[in-house]
């Protein structure tokens, strides 16, 4: 299945940040679900921000408007007070994109445990994210940090906790 | 000497004889009025008897309604004037009127943020159509201009501009005055415009143009595009063509709470 674009990706003024405050409010809000369902599509998991740049995200070719990097960095910025965005690097290069944040993903996995009645028992994370169980889950295929991040959360609301193995982690969920 | 008709007798005749005239006047006016009255009770039971004998016709087809509403405004009859009148007990006229203004009024709603308050008649008869379902009665541009009429009685939030052969129609209370309304007129078939198409066009100072323009992106109804070869575009989103097919999407039903 190709990636629809909104509407807005053929909309030329989309591509330069508006002057009205209004307006641009509602811009960003369109960037900002633009990026995520852009990545949650390609399943792209962290973004170098000069690479981006140059991508079709912000790069349509067809009408020929590439979003300023000023623009980029705003919606970057609005997209990490949303929880969607980590920086990996104090210089702000790259970032991790969370389409879902970790409390939503904690919560799918968390649900699909409890429907097959597998509380009180033993994962490992590779179980989790590439066993056979989980092929129809969304979570499946999910990075290793990401998965991490979502047990992390869950592991705050007392519904999990994270065992170390010798090399690797596995997880209880209660 | 003999005069006659100066003595006090005289006088008193003569008003007799005039307030005789002035209640045979009176006579005769009041039969007029009472014949007239008549005759208009007969149209009117004939105009009624027809609307409730082609009722189906008129709930039904479009283009029946236009012309029962022509004949209506010929004689002076309102059929929409008010919900509790003959018109609309006998025909559910009023009520599917009523039904089209709130259909209109949800459209303009759920694109509001989209288009700024601007919409084309066109994709408003489009969305409204699709928002009715098949099944339901046809509905033609005439009858949503006549819902979009009894809107205003509202207050000022709804108002249609006439731009080329078709109407844009205003459901945000913006102040748009002449100078504004012919500058949508000129974005109207590119959806975008520029100072210097203004200026070609209208023969305005570039202040004038630029004023106006200001105006559009300040009430949120243009969008400005800095990246366009030459000089900066003023784009209408309610007015790109490539919207006109869009669904609004979930994400964008989501930000419609305030």
């Amino acid at each position: 299945m190709s990636f629809e674009w909104p509407w807005q990706y053929n909309f030329p003024p989309f591509f330069t940040l508006q002057p009205n405050a209004d307006t641009r409010q509602k811009q960003l809000v369109a960037w900002c679900s633009l990026v995520l369902t852009y990545c949650r599509h390609h399943k792209i998991y962290t973004l170098d921000v000069m690479e981006a740049q140059e991508s079709p995200i912000f790069n349509n070719k067809k009408i020929e408007r590439k979003l300023p990097t000023e623009a980029v960095q705003i919606i970057f910025e609005e997209l990490r007070k949303k929880g969607n965005l980590e920086w990996i690097d104090k210089n702000k290069s790259r970032c991790l994109i969370m389409w879902r944040r970790p409390e939503e993903w904690g919560k799918l996995i968390y649900q699909w445990v409890s429907k097959n009645g597998m509380t009180n028992s033993v994962f490992t994370l590779y179980e989790l994210s590439n066993g056979d169980d989980t092929a129809k889950e969304e979570f499946h295929g999910l990075e290793e940090w990401m998965l991490l991040k979502s047990l992390q959360a869950l592991q705050l609301e007392q519904k999990a906790e994270i065992i170390a193995f010798n090399d690797s982690k596995g997880v209880k969920f209660f | 000497m003999h005069r006659r008709g100066v003595g006090a007798g005289a006088i008193a005749k003569k008003k007799l004889a005039e307030t005789k005239y002035k209640e045979r006047g009176n006579v005769l006016a009041e039969d007029q009025i009472a014949q007239m009255s008549k005759q208009l009770e007969t149209f009117k039971t004939h105009l009624e008897e027809f609307a409730s004998k082609h009722k189906q016709e008129i709930r039904k087809s479009a283009q029946f309604r236009v012309q029962f509403q022509d004949m209506c405004a010929t004689i002076g009859v309102d059929p929409l004037a008010s919900g509790k009148g003959f018109w609309s007990e006998m025909l559910g006229v009023g009520d599917f009127y009523y039904e089209l203004g709130v259909q209109i009024i949800e459209v303009c709603l759920a694109l509001k943020h989209r288009n700024g308050g601007l919409i084309t008649l066109e994709e408003l008869h489009q969305r409204v159509l699709k928002g009715r379902g098949k099944f339901a009665q046809d509905v033609s541009q005439d009858d949503l201009t006549r819902a979009i009429k009894k809107l205003k009685s509202l207050g000022n939030g709804f108002s249609m501009i006439p731009v080329g052969g078709t109407y844009l129609v205003q459901s945000v209370p913006a102040e748009l005055n002449m100078d504004h309304t012919v500058v949508l007129q000129l974005a109207e078939k590119k959806g975008f415009v520029t100072v210097s198409e203004i200026r070609s066009s209208l023969t305005w100072e570039t202040e004038r143009a630029k004023h106006v323009l200001e105006h559009l992106l300040k009430e949120g109804l243009a969008w400005l595009d800095t990246q366009a070869a030459g000089e900066p575009q003023y784009w209408l989103p309610a007015l790109f063509s490539e919207l006109y097919s869009r669904d609004v999407s979930p994400e964008e039903a989501s930000q419609l709470m305030p």
